[in-house]
């Protein structure tokens, strides 16, 4: 290996990538707005949801309980005069909850026997919708309820818990998923980027060039890699600082320790990235071979889906992707303050997939000479 | 340009695309592929329903009581063997390394405060995976609040859980009883199968196409640009309904999950979307000038377009602006009619909306691609 050949092959990749306006938009816009994209869309909560309300009693305290609910911008209640416009609401997908008071309701309420029967029904279809608005509704109806009669809770049940949220204490989706991002993109478009670059340098002819110069696979390999990883260095310093002005999500750990995991994350994919072009005859099949990995590779690695939700074997496959690894170590650093001790295994399985990687990599570009 | 002829060229355009789709590996490749692929992903393998979830105990009562809440969360079945800590700085440490999600302190006077009444708990959870800690919070707090805290007859412990309290809420899930995230899935799954084969079949065609000159060789025919785009989406609509049928009866096949609408509605919302869809395409195609270009416009356009159209995400927790953008891509509108058809057994009436919206669409992208279109050589 020559420094001065390695020089020459660095210059001649960092002017073919600058040359192309199109890439280097790319490659400031497609990070950026995937943060953005994503940032905004895990909900563990629900706010100004429309709640279909059928009052049949229509007295102070049903009322009373709507405008409880109504309250503080949980739910946005919606008056539906007959049952059967409320279910017809339900079907037409108008409303995803719907709570259906009882005639008996404010009687039940203050004589004693059983406590009035208040009915929620939900739009299971919308499965995250229901799962969220069901423990605010219970919630709210039963602090209304107690309010209302101002009767304890009968004795010789129930446990209160108070519940405490370490790392993010409103539960908020927004640093999960934005800790997740870098992974997608470091993954994602890493791969893609280099699949497409050295495939279409194969149909122009000049990777063949390339190959008769003295320059040996190693050499070829770091030029193609080192300036691509410096443009995603840059991407993850970038979108760190977008992801907290913007959304206002800062990294709870040590930024460095961050900057350095993600530059050596980019290396693998970038050597999976070479695989892909390598083994490609044209840049369509390239990109299919991208495109078609990155599905489990978005939905199984735990950015969007925890792994643990998943049956065994599938999470077997999952812990067999580097992207599932450096997701988690992203999470760790950035919410949960983790240092490199406490890392150590995932690291170590990091390190372990970009030896594997980066030498079938090597191997692919000997082949081809 | 008479009104006969237009047709027939573009019959003879869609014609001479039809056999070279025919032998497209990579075009086969995607239209097969890709919907194993998703079907098994979204009806086996992604849930939002907390599995598996490590958890520890910090239980300082050390009583009878104690372990058995311990045991009953434990049976809810969400949960994996508590890991049993001896103070609070290993609480801390367990969560922060990720080894549990949730650490349940009982305090030392749990078991006497019994006597008094309501005996409290303490449950920290990790909050940098909001989605999952909410709801383990959320279940524990259903078995705590059902708990009985005194050894009463079996047939009472064992009761269904209610929550105590003055008014009684009887809730129902409508059309997903379970609430099982594999409907949600897959409901939508064909929205997103036809927005990748809409998007990146025709982007990468047309530009193709024209990288390797075939597309010259058209434009020098008596036929008309917008003759050759026609010509060239009409398959593409009959391969487009041959994937949703496929997933549709898939989806009824292997996972039970049929339509309980009407089939004439989820027929007729599909045309619009997949035009509007198609535009999209050729609008990449007449923006893109290499294929590497037409591929990260369209990868790019489906990513949002996935995220935020409501096939992953529920919208309508998304907050407002991102809500409203998300109405901008046709996947919103194809999944709420598909959510409705599929499950909620809506009709032609329930759809109209979608399908006005929809074509509402496809009319402004057909405006935009006018504008944008001019026949281009090189």
């Amino acid at each position: 290996m020559s420094a001065r050949r390695l020089w020459t092959l660095l210059r001649r990749e960092v002017r073919a990538t600058l040359r192309d306006p199109f890439t280097a938009t790319i490659l400031v816009a497609v990070p950026l707005l995937a943060l953005l994209a994503f940032g905004f869309v895990l909900a563990t909560d629900v706010k100004h949801l429309a709640l279909g309300v059928h009052d049949a009693s229509g007295t102070a305290a049903s009322r009373r309980l709507v405008a409880e609910l109504a309250a503080n911008g949980t739910f946005d209640p919606r008056r539906f005069a007959t049952r059967a416009a409320l279910d017809r609401a339900l079907v037409s997908g108008a409303i995803s909850a719907a709570i259906v008071i009882p005639p008996d309701f404010d009687r039940a309420l203050h004589q004693g026997g059983d406590p009035p029967a208040v009915q929620v029904i939900y739009d299971g279809g919308e499965a995250v919708l229901a799962g969220n608005a069901e423990a605010f509704l219970r919630s709210l109806i039963a602090a209304t309820g107690a309010g209302l009669t101002e009767a304890g809770s009968p004795r010789g049940a129930g446990v209160e818990v108070v519940t405490r949220a370490l790392f993010n204490a409103r539960l908020d989706g927004k640093p999960f998923m934005v800790a997740g991002t870098f992974g997608f993109v470091l993954s994602f478009l890493t791969t893609l980027i280099t699949a497409v670059s050295i495939v279409n340098e194969r149909m122009t002819g000049t990777f063949d060039q390339l190959q008769v110069t003295p320059a040996t696979s190693l050499e070829i390999f770091l030029a193609k890699i080192l300036p691509l990883g410096a443009v995603f260095a840059f991407d993850v310093v970038l979108m760190v600082v977008v992801a907290g002005l913007v959304l206002g999500v800062w990294p709870h750990g040590s930024l460095l320790f961050f900057v350095v995991v993600s530059s050596g994350y980019v290396l693998i994919s970038l050597a999976l990235g070479l695989i892909f072009s390598a083994t490609s005859a044209t840049a369509a099949e390239a990109v299919q071979k991208t495109v078609l990995f990155s599905i489990p590779l978005v939905q199984m690695s735990g950015f969007a889906f925890a792994v643990r939700n998943m049956p065994t074997a599938f999470r077997w496959f999952a812990e067999l992707l580097p992207a599932t690894h450096y997701i988690r170590v992203s999470r760790a650093i950035y919410l949960r303050d983790a240092g490199p001790l406490e890392l150590l295994p995932e690291l170590g399985v990091l390190l372990l997939c970009g030896v594997v990687l980066i030498g079938l990599a090597l191997r692919t570009l000997e082949a081809r000479a | 340009m008479s009104r006969p002829r237009f047709w027939s060229n573009v019959l003879a355009v869609a014609y001479r695309e039809a056999l070279v789709l025919r032998h497209d590996r990579a075009f086969i490749g995607v239209v097969v592929a890709q919907p194993i692929m998703m079907l098994v992903l979204m009806g086996m393998v992604l849930s939002n329903k907390p599995a598996n979830v490590p958890w520890a105990v910090l239980d300082r009562s050390e009583s009878p009581v104690s372990r058995r809440l311990v045991e009953e969360i434990q049976a809810s079945g969400y949960f994996r063997a508590p890991r049993t800590i001896h103070g609070y700085e290993e609480a801390r440490e367990v969560l922060r390394r990720g080894q549990a999600l949730a650490v349940l302190v009982v305090p030392d006077e749990f078991a006497r405060r019994i006597e008094r009444g309501r005996p409290r708990v303490q449950l920290l959870i990790d909050g940098s995976d909001p989605l999952s800690a909410a709801r383990i919070a959320g279940y524990i707090g259903q078995i705590a609040s059902a708990f009985a805290t005194r050894d009463g007859p079996p047939a009472v412990r064992h009761a269904a859980p209610r929550l105590p309290g003055a008014i009684d809420v009887r809730q129902r899930f409508w059309f997903n009883p379970t609430l099982s995230d594999r409907k949600f899935f897959l409901s939508a799954l064909a929205g997103m199968l036809l927005t990748n084969l809409c998007l990146s079949v025709t982007a990468l065609g047309l530009v193709g196409e024209r990288e390797v000159g075939t597309y010259e060789q058209m434009l020098a025919l008596p036929t008309t640009p917008l003759e050759i785009v026609l010509g060239k989406l009409v398959p593409f609509v009959g391969v487009s309904y041959a994937l949703l049928l496929f997933t549709t009866v898939a989806a009824g096949v292997i996972f039970g999950l049929w339509p309980q609408g009407s089939w004439l509605a989820l027929l007729v919302v599909t045309l619009p979307f997949v035009l509007a869809s198609l535009a999209i395409g050729v609008f990449v195609s007449a923006v893109a000038r290499t294929s590497a270009q037409a591929v990260f416009i369209t990868v790019f356009f489906i990513m949002p377009s996935f995220v935020l159209s409501g096939v992953l995400f529920p919208y309508q927790l998304m907050p407002r602006g991102v809500r409203e953008i998300g109405a901008l891509f046709p996947l919103r509108w194809y999944q709420i009619a598909l959510r409705g058809v599929i499950e909620r057994g809506a009709g032609m009436v329930e759809v109209l909306v979608p399908v006005a919206a929809l074509a509402a669409l496809f009319a402004g992208l057909l405006l935009v691609i006018r504008w944008r279109m001019k026949p281009r050589l090189g």
